[in-house]
């Protein structure tokens, strides 16, 4: 179908440029035109997949565990066992040979990616693009950001916090001409990475600590902080959630197919445009009207998912009857443990999807059983080796569906986590808005997609490394541009934009400035609090029900809405590994991947932005009142403003009043203060202000809330 | 900063003035860079011009105070009462208007002549978060979509309605993505405790230390603020003036309950209900156009007679005192009251409580040019199925929205692509307007 085009409708800039797109391809047309660069990419290696390091571990009081190595910051170790139980100390109980051990791990970790040589030129590359395509329109990109910009940007990208003053002095004074690199390499390596990644990725899944249902979904957060902290590849975590089976209990991984139990339709559209960036909910009930999909081409898609159940219905039956007569266990706590029982993903033996009984299109019977087929983008797909599907076992559709979808091959799986890992670095995406990216013909630079999804597949999907190119490139490294006025026509990336902090991005670089970089030891992992809940396999007694509850009470599940790991501050405070988080005006002091997700609704990260992950992508970066009220009157405005914070107590370890301006400055803008800036302090300190006032001064700057 | 759309999407309607809105940020009733927003209206048929401004009753509303009764209020019991064998425990008494009511309501009686009572609401849905959220939103809850309430369509159509407030305030419930499809910024305040008001509106520090902090923040911030031509820079300087304009301002009172006098206070009482409600009526006197009274405990499976003793004794006095000070301040003519709650409760009792009943229910409206003393549509005699004039929760929102000043038909276009009308399509109920 044609629409009609308005006469300021941009024209894509790849057509001007290569001259390979005539005219925009119509709707009913979606071939991607072949993308011929102006000079032929660098090809890249592949990397080779980590392998997992395991280990038996040695405390220097003689004790022992095996166990797989999963990372390593400053002090801290972090481990995990076979049994999935992930552990997070102070190295310093090692013994000597295993603390060299585990430094050994981290470039072991280090070998498997790209190399120097690799990230430059595939970073090369990148900038050659993104340089053409600014040229043809007459554009350049912006000059470098300075040492200071370049700083606080890969800061926050890359760990999701400001530096501390410590750590800014320490790159401001470095003078070898590889710092840049040095700093995005010790960066992606630390714990902080896995905590931003984590922020990141809560939106992008819907992380929830209880699903509609109240079942709490706690061992799915701590299964995505291993995968990220181990840092498995997306395709590879994108397949293990798919295809997971069991409980939450037994199976963090299966959260995600869970949040959308007893509604398949909506967990299919929402899949969809999570994992390939394709917008399929309107033919969930009718043919888009917008788009080539059709109704049909939906529950053909959803048929994949037809033979898994959901919830075990004899569950539900068998604990309420095992526990009728016993009066001993509260209702709410019966259904509580029968829910978080029943619900797990089980494939079954036939295919029950079918065509709904309003359906009203000739091309299949209302009720008729649909067929399982794999939705293509293009004419050609079908013709992909990866279409050929074995649908004939109704248990294996649905890993047959990962396969396909998870696949290199796959026409929009790679090119949608590049696209939407690029925009997380530069403020918008190649193409926008980054869940409707089925004609890529429409994207701000077809090339520049291909070759980032080129680079993602050379990295088998490893985000570190593909982030890491990105972060070298010159374009990522220039200063940034204005948010762009759309309207105009589209970005061609002179630069990131600017943008403001993301709302746990603010909160993690207020908890860093005023805890220290301490913060990102501060681990939550409450996976162990459910598996409390779960009934042993086979017969349900009297005996176990009671047993379970018994269980949640020992660990303090019974109380409110999610037990202690969810309910109040204090309680919540008891389930840190680790070092533990300070309670201060009535906040916990760790990073948002730390705290309840999402937090709760009048919580500064809610305030500022952060998603109620009811949908995917629901945060937001939009001002308001009420934040800034926070800012300057709420708990925070209190943190910034105590004298114990770090900053302050930082700043107070200087000598001279500059050299404490000096410190705060570091602390919260990442930049030495300005001479005309410190003669205005200086006026202000003698005039009756302290360095608290300073601090919370320096918090409430715009320049804080925005990365340049 | 999230922009949500690519500049070739820019062509919808919505998409475009969304886009538009970020870019003029308009939050907490706040308009940075009006002559945008003037576009953006410029770029619509404007609300005058939608095909229900002809239709009576037309925009009388320009407040609206939207009370939920949450867990599911019986119908019977209250304001449907059934003398067969589905009578509750309470008999029916006569009002001022024609119809009935139970009494367990006693002082609604006495403004039964200002108030319309629908009998006939229908619906399909008869469990508590879908059904809350079909109330709430006028659409059946989906896994892949948030909608709107009706706070958020009005600001869409209508623009912020307070220079200093919100547009949307909910009050003893949270948000909960509210402004659905549209920006954040639409979405309502929420005030959880109404005693409390706005939170973080003072200072902690003294006058002296405030003073000089704001003069270092002007002083030091100016380089970054004046030097970025970032629009989401701007706004947040914006946001950062009318902050502190509003900590000056007396619209913060419109938040402090203890500026009400006594009586007031007195009649309106103190209960949570009681308490939001009086914070309601003050904030829709200060600007705030959309309003959400939250009042739970309504799910009444068991010990019906004792728990409506408790809950309706103390939403009958609230609610006549809403009615009568809006009244008495002649707010209610452009005040709508609307009255509402999930679903139903059966015909039949179980044990002394009731079960889910969606299939009939009642819901009231009051103000805002709805026609005054009537009770619209019926349901048969058990309570149990709309007899008269069905009215879909679709309808109830089109009605809300038809007096609000809203073109109820006209169709907008999300972010996404899909286009959607307040309620879902469904009529606005012409026999509710005088």
């Amino acid at each position: 179908m044609s629409l009609p085009l308005a006469s300021w409708f941009p024209t894509t800039l790849a057509c001007l440029l290569m001259g390979v797109i005539p005219t925009f391809a119509a709707k009913a047309d979606k071939s991607v035109p072949a993308i011929t660069s102006v000079k032929p990419v660098t090809p890249l290696p592949v990397v080779s997949p980590a392998n997992a390091i395991w280990h038996v571990w040695h405390d220097n009081q003689g004790h022992t565990v095996e166990a797989m190595f999963c990372g390593l910051s400053g002090e801290f170790i972090t481990l995990q066992t076979r049994n999935g139980q992930t552990y997070h100390f102070n190295g310093n109980i090692l013994s000597p040979e295993d603390i060299e051990f585990a430094k050994d791990c981290v470039q072991k970790m280090r070998a498997s990616s790209f190399t120097q040589s690799n990230v430059t030129s595939a970073a090369a590359d990148i900038d050659r693009i993104v340089e053409s395509v600014l040229t043809a329109q007459g554009q350049k990109l912006n000059a470098p950001a300075t040492d200071e910009q370049f700083m606080r940007r890969i800061y926050i990208d890359a760990i999701g916090r400001i530096p501390t003053a410590a750590e800014a002095q320490a790159f401001l004074s470095d003078r070898n001409s590889d710092r840049r690199a040095k700093l995005i390499d010790k960066l992606v390596y630390s714990p902080g990475y896995t905590m931003q990644m984590f922020d990141w990725m809560a939106d992008l899944l819907r992380v929830k600590d209880a699903f509609a249902k109240g079942i709490p979904a706690f061992t799915f957060e701590d299964w995505l902080k291993m995968r990220l902290a181990t840092n498995a590849p997306w395709d590879a975590m994108v397949k293990e959630m798919l295809t997971a089976d069991g409980r939450l209990c037994d199976n963090g991984a299966s959260g995600f197919l869970l949040f959308d139990a007893e509604m398949p339709l909506d967990g299919v559209a929402n899949l969809m445009t999570t994992f390939l960036g394709t917008n399929m909910a309107c033919a969930q009930c009718h043919d888009h009207p917008l788009a080539e999909w059709k109704q049909r081409d939906f529950y053909q898609m959803a048929a994949f998912f037809g033979a898994t159940d959901e919830k075990d219905e004899k569950m539900i039956g068998m604990v309420r009857k095992a526990v009728a007569k016993d009066e001993g266990i509260p209702k709410n706590m019966v259904k509580k443990i029968a829910d978080v029982n029943a619900f797990r993903l089980e494939d079954e033996n036939r295919q029950k999807l079918t065509f709904p009984k309003d359906y009203k299109y000739k091309d299949a019977k209302p009720l008729s059983l649909v067929s399982p087929v794999l939705v293509t983008w293009n004419k050609t797909d079908a013709a992909l080796p990866i279409y050929k599907v074995d649908t004939t076992k109704p248990a294996h559709l649905r890993s047959e569906f990962a396969n396909w979808m998870t696949s290199p091959q796959n026409p929009r799986f790679a090119t949608n986590i590049a696209n939407r890992l690029w925009k997380k670095a530069f403020g918008l995406a190649v193409e926008e808005p980054v869940n409707d990216i089925d004609d890529l013909s429409k994207s701000s630079s077809p090339e520049l997609l291909a070759h980032l999804t080129q680079i993602m597949v050379s990295a088998r999907f490893d985000m570190r490394e593909f982030q890491r190119v990105i972060y070298n490139s010159k374009t990522y490294q220039a200063a940034a541009s204005p948010s762009p006025d759309l309207s105009k026509g589209p970005y061609l990336f002179n630069g990131p934009v600017v943008r403001r902090l993301s709302a746990e991005q603010v909160w993690d670089s207020l908890m860093v400035a005023n805890v220290g970089a301490v913060v990102d030891n501060i681990l939550l992992r409450r996976g162990e609090d459910i598996k409390q809940m779960s009934l042993p396999k086979g017969a349900i007694t009297a005996a176990s029900v009671k047993q379970a509850y018994e269980n949640m009470k020992a660990v303090g599940m019974t109380k409110g809405a999610l037990g202690k790991a969810g309910g109040s501050t204090a309680g919540l405070a008891t389930g840190y590994e680790g070092e533990k988080p300070k309670n201060r005006f009535g906040m916990l002091l760790a990073r948002a991947s730390e705290l309840p997700q999402p937090a709760a609704e009048n919580h500064f990260l809610r305030v500022f932005g952060q998603g109620d992950r009811l949908l995917a992508d629901s945060s937001t970066n939009d001002g308001s009142v009420p934040q800034v009220l926070m800012m300057m009157n709420g708990g925070i405005g209190k943190l910034v403003s105590d004298a114990q914070s770090s900053a302050i107590v930082a700043a107070l370890a200087e000598k001279t009043r500059e050299a404490q301006v000096n410190t705060l400055y570091l602390s919260y803008l990442s930049r030495h203060p300005r001479a005309d800036e410190m003669a205005k302090v200086n006026k202000a300190l003698s005039n009756g202000l302290g360095l608290t006032e300073l601090a919370w001064v320096l918090a409430n700057t715009r320049e804080f809330l925005f990365v340049q | 900063m999230n922009l949500p759309i690519s500049a070739n999407q820019l062509r919808d309607p919505l998409a475009r003035r969304a886009f538009i809105e970020r870019c003029a940020k308009i939050s907490f009733g706040l308009t940075v860079l009006p002559f945008f927003t003037r576009l953006a209206e410029a770029a619509e048929a404007p609300s005058a011009k939608a095909p229900n401004a002809s239709l009576p009753g037309f925009g009388k509303a320009k407040r609206v105070i939207f009370i939920e009764l949450a867990g599911g209020m019986s119908h019977i019991d209250t304001f449907d009462p059934k003398t067969g064998g589905t009578k509750g425990p309470a008999a029916p008494i006569s009002t001022k208007a024609g119809f009935q009511l139970t009494d367990f309501l006693p002082e609604t009686a006495k403004v039964a002549d200002k108030i319309a009572v629908i009998r006939s609401m229908t619906a399909k849905v008869g469990v508590h978060a879908s059904a809350a959220y079909l109330m709430r939103t006028g659409f059946e809850q989906r896994g892949v979509i948030q909608h709107p309430t009706l706070g958020a369509w009005a600001q869409h159509f209508l623009g912020a309605s307070s220079k200093t407030l919100p547009s949307s305030v909910c009050v003893g419930r949270s948000s909960n993505h509210g402004n659905g499809w549209f920006p954040a910024s639409f979405s309502p305040l929420p005030i959880l405790s109404p005693n409390d008001g706005l939170q973080n509106a003072k200072s902690f520090s003294d006058a002296d230390t405030q003073a000089k902090r704001a003069d270092l923040l002007a002083a030091l911030d100016g380089s970054f603020g004046a030097k970025a031509e970032d629009e989401n820079v701007k706004a947040y300087n914006e946001f950062y003036d009318s902050t502190f304009q509003l900590m000056k301002s007396t619209d913060l009172k419109a938040f402090d309950l203890s500026a009400e006098p006594a009586a007031t206070r007195a009649r309106y009482g103190n209960s949570k209900f009681g308490q939001g409600c009086l914070l309601a009526r003050r904030l829709v006197e200060n600007g705030v156009r959309f309003v959400e009274v939250s009042f739970g405990g309504w799910d009444m499976h068991a010990n019906l007679e004792e728990r409506m003793k408790e809950l309706g004794t103390d939403f009958d006095r609230v609610f006549a005192a809403l009615i009568q000070d809006l009244d008495s301040k002649g707010m209610l003519d452009s005040t709508l009251v609307a009255v509402t709650t999930e679903f139903g409760r059966k015909p039949e009792l179980s044990g002394n409580g009731r079960g889910h009943h969606p299939l009939v229910f009642s819901t009231v409206l009051a103000g805002g040019g709805i026609k005054q003393g009537i009770a619209y549509g019926s349901s048969d005699a058990k309570g149990y199925a709309p007899e008269e004039n069905p009215v879909t929760v679709g309808s109830l929102h089109a009605t809300i929205a038809h007096a609000a000043g809203l073109p109820v038909e006209t169709e907008i276009l999300t972010p996404s692509g899909r286009p959607f009308m307040i309620g879902n399509k469904a009529k606005m109920v012409p026999g509710l307007f005088a």
